[in-house]
């Protein structure tokens, strides 16, 4: 019995390590020229949940040329089973070791997985920083959400690619054996591969500080690469590769049922939210695209389940038509719909209840703020009454349970948004009384997290609310929404003052990180795993302030670490989005017809798309 | 409603995919497979599929059994055919056929597992000092494990009832062991629990670790015993 099937025998749950599910791919290693592991830098079970994994999987894979493997971070008694038999990183499919691949390619979903990603380059025995990689070892490169700020980890990547992949991976995948075939030499080879549009080599930009610590200057320091690069964006979604022979996993995952991907963006323009400027524009796929691709995936995967995800599904311009279809194709066989997001509106709670049959659990809103004048200084354009006919259209429709998503500690919050939370929840117990749920069963979970200012969005230059604001508001909250059928969950507000401290770092950050992965941090996402004071001492050691990343308020013509990210979505947009912000003043979607102006569009020449054509936005 | 007993074996990676995990394997593998899967009724249905007796997680198996109702009769050469093609790498499906309806419950049926394990020794042993350690540990009238209970007590229990057989062989420093223990939904004896109870007679077992075990069989009660 070899070393590995015996650890496996004395880990958790081995099926993470183990590959073999329907659907994986196992390709001849000499038969193609360029060979990635795809390294998700979380449990298998999250990474399993990944729609972008499972795209960049199946498409590469498509490729005779190429092939992709898996690797997710191994959890602790993997990892110390690896090291104390010495087992480097390996893939699941063919358990070739991560290092003998040509790319290792990352995806970062969120700040708190990049200790994981260190870890994982450690456990491959591939140097940590992209400086030390001269010679055979392979490219490390990471895409997702969070290469939008790739500053923290940019002395460990050999490059990002910003924006959507499904494109960009092939000319990637081209330029590389174009280099290879040349005999290009490491430096010279990302040289070329800086070229293609949308990937940034970090090593050839120089970072020039100001005396107060901010940045004067990202530039670039060779002339053949661009000063500013511009995030990609698929040209025609609708005919975007999509995966219809997805990996099915044989354990349990967090999303353990067909993902069909309906439309990518939203435009309503909430200023604290990344994803909604970095996935603009909206493109909604053709509703017999997404038949087609559902009766696919059914046949291919066995699935019992199709979620419909996006940013917003609700938003689908025909989203009735193609639930009444799916579940006309489908539903005899016993396969059900599901909604992840639920927009706060009664016409969203209908939809629900059209598709789903059980109603153990709760319906989910997403509110936001508790007053209306909070809500408008965040934008989230809903309204005291539309979320009260949302929960009564939930409890009259036999939802016992609703819960409702807040966020503190958001710019202009005081004291009376906490208690319009308290009010919201209260209320929402009523409308359910009312309602005729009966007084046992009825319940409102309240949510709160702490707001993180990110990159990109209206809010980058506002300040985080210290951590012992953000404990005060959760202990207001916690000693007010007590009572019967009031739950208030909260979470861990060091973890979302780390994650702020990242999400608008910039290249310094890179020494406390690697003294955090030194010192033992692991899944920080993972509240039995984060130590904070491990982190404290990572910042000690290097010399850094957490604070002041964290708690800076940034003047409107100071320069960002990502400032040479482009997004599309202007800087000059998102400045007067903020000044709207602090007097109150909304903005529309633009899916109700009139252009805001945000320079996207024009910018990347693309237009949003919508499944009943263009004069059909709005449902 | 037609019912089949399906055998299938258990090996490679599927070997990791935990009891619990199975019944979502086989009912996505027939659903690709386009079987007609016959649901229970109620709120949250569900198809009807009943597995023999649990496998540990990481052994291998050559005979395992499920009985899978549809709602269509078919051959039971086209579900064995069918279900083949659809499932994941590592499951193999044997022998296929009809059982009648209303049969107790698979699980209930099943009295006896064999297995096979495959280990390296720390030492050097002769086939006849095997033997004698074997003889001298099935001569015990007893022999305790601890044991764990629901609620998280640990409690001593006899498993020497319960192993009916046992002999091995020695090829250079692998050692064989074959056994066959009471399984089933009662009594039921793992491999894992005979093996750290069999090195006190078999020191050199000790720093062995890393067996290898297979089921090699299933046995059930005979039906008229439970009918
Ligand atoms: S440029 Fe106009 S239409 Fe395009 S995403 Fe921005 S606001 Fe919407």
């Amino acid at each position: 019995m070899d070393i590995l099937d015996r650890i496996l025998l004395e880990v958790q749950k081995p099926a993470r390590y183990a590959g073999g599910e329907w659907n994986a791919v196992c390709k001849d290693w000499d038969g193609v020229k360029v060979r990635i592991a795809f390294a998700f830098p979380d449990v298998y079970e999250v990474g399993m949940s990944h729609l972008g994994l499972q795209i960049l999987y199946g498409l590469v894979n498509s490729r005779p040329d190429s092939l992709m493997e898996r690797v997710f971070a191994p959890w602790p008694d993997m990892e110390e089973k690896m090291r104390e038999n010495k087992i480097p990183l390996f893939t699941l499919e063919s358990r070739r070791l991560v290092r003998d691949f040509d790319l290792v390619a990352f995806t970062l979903q969120y700040e708190m997985t990049f200790s994981n990603v260190l870890n994982m380059l450690d456990l491959a025995g591939i140097p940590l920083r992209a400086g030390q990689r001269a010679g055979n070892y392979p490219l490390v490169i990471a895409g997702g959400p969070c290469a939008f700020n790739p500053e923290p980890l940019a002395d460990f990547f050999d490059l990002f690619v910003i924006g959507e992949g499904e494109e960009v991976i092939g000319e990637l995948l081209d330029a590389y054996q174009a280099g290879h075939r040349r005999g290009l030499a490491r430096e010279e080879l990302l040289l070329a591969l800086a070229r293609v549009p949308g990937i940034y080599v970090p090593s050839f930009y120089r970072v020039d500080y100001n005396e107060d610590g901010t940045i004067r200057e990202v530039a670039p320091v060779r002339q053949e690469v661009p000063e500013r690069v511009v995030k990609r964006v698929v040209r025609d979604f609708d005919r975007a590769f999509f995966p219809v022979r997805p990996v099915v996993p044989s354990m349990g995952v967090v999303h353990d049922r067909i993902m069909l991907e309906v439309l990518r963006g939203c435009t309503r323009g909430c200023r604290f939210c990344q994803a909604g400027t970095i996935y603009r524009p909206v493109r909604e796929k053709k509703t017999e695209t997404l038949l087609k691709q559902a009766a696919g995936l059914v046949g291919h995967t066995g699935y019992g389940e199709i979620s419909l995800t996006s940013l917003s599904t609700g938003d689908y311009s025909r989203i009735c038509p193609l639930v009444t279809e799916l579940l006309g194709q489908h539903g005899r066989r016993g396969v059900n719909i599901s909604l992840p997001s639920l927009r706060v509106d009664s016409f969203s709670v209908k939809l629900a209840e059209e598709v789903q049959k059980v109603r153990r659990s709760g319906l989910t809103f997403a509110p936001e703020a508790g007053t209306q004048r909070l809500r408008d200084i965040i934008n989230k354009g809903i309204t005291e009454e539309d979320l009260m006919e949302a929960v009564t259209a939930a409890f009259l429709a036999g939802w016992p349970a609703v819960k409702l998503y807040f966020m503190i500690g958001l710019p202009g919050e005081t004291m009376e948004d906490l208690d319009g939370i308290i009010r919201l929840a209260r209320e929402t117990l009523a409308r359910g009384r009312s309602a005729g749920v009966p007084p046992g069963r009825l319940r409102a979970t309240v949510s709160a997290s702490s707001f993180v200012p990110k990159a990109h969005t209206a809010f980058q230059w506002e300040p985080q609310s210290t951590l012992t604001e953000l404990k005060e508001k959760q202990a207001y909250l916690a000693g007010r929404l007590r009572g019967r059928g009031l739950v208030f969950n909260w979470h861990d507000v060091a973890a979302s003052f780390l994650e702020a401290v990242f999400a608008r770092g910039d290249r310094r950050l890179g020494s406390a990180l690697e003294y955090a992965f030194r010192l033992g941090c692991r899944f920080d996402g993972w509240t039995e795993f984060f130590s904070f004071e491990r982190w404290l001492e990572a910042f000690r050691r290097a010399g850094l302030d957490p604070s002041w990343y964290a708690y800076r308020r940034y003047e409107c013509d100071d320069v960002f670490p990502w400032d040479h990210i482009d997004t599309g979505v202007s800087k000059q947009f998102l400045a007067l989005e903020h000044k709207r912000a602090m007097k109150g003043g909304t903005t529309a979607d633009c899916r109700l017809g009139a252009c805001m102006g945000c320079g996207l569009c024009p910018g990347l020449a693309v237009e949003p798309e919508f499944a009943g054509g263009n004069g059909n936005a709005i449902v | 409603m037609p019912s089949y007993r399906i055998q299938y074996s258990k090996k490679g990676p599927a070997r990791y995919v935990a009891h619990l995990d199975l019944m979502r394997v086989f009912e996505r593998a027939a659903r690709r497979a386009g079987l007609p899967l016959a649901f229970t009724s109620g709120f949250n249905p569900h198809p009807k599929f009943s597995f023999a007796a649990p496998l540990a997680v990481g052994v291998d198996s050559e005979a395992e059994y499920v009985d899978l109702e549809l709602s269509d009769v078919l051959l039971p050469s086209e579900v064995a055919k069918r279900l083949s093609a659809s499932l994941p790498a590592g499951i193999a499906i044997g022998e296929v056929h009809v059982v009648p309806e209303n049969r107790p419950a698979l699980m209930t049926m099943v009295d006896r597992a064999a297995y096979r394990v495959e280990g390296r020794l720390s030492g050097t042993l002769t086939d006849a000092e095997l033997e004698s350690a074997i003889g001298d540990f099935l001569a015990q009238p007893e022999v305790f494990v601890e044991r764990k209970t629901k609620s998280g007590q640990q409690k001593r229990y006899d498993i020497r009832p319960g192993i009916f057989a046992m002999s091995g062989t020695v090829k250079g420093d692998i050692i064989f062991l074959e056994m066959e223990l009471k399984s089933g939904s009662s009594g039921n004896i793992r491999v894992d629990e005979v093996l750290s109870a069999l090195q006190e007679k078999l020191p050199l077992l000790l720093k062995a670790g890393g067996f290898a075990v297979s089921r090699t069989g299933l046995k059930f009660i005979p039906r008229e015993s439970v009918d």
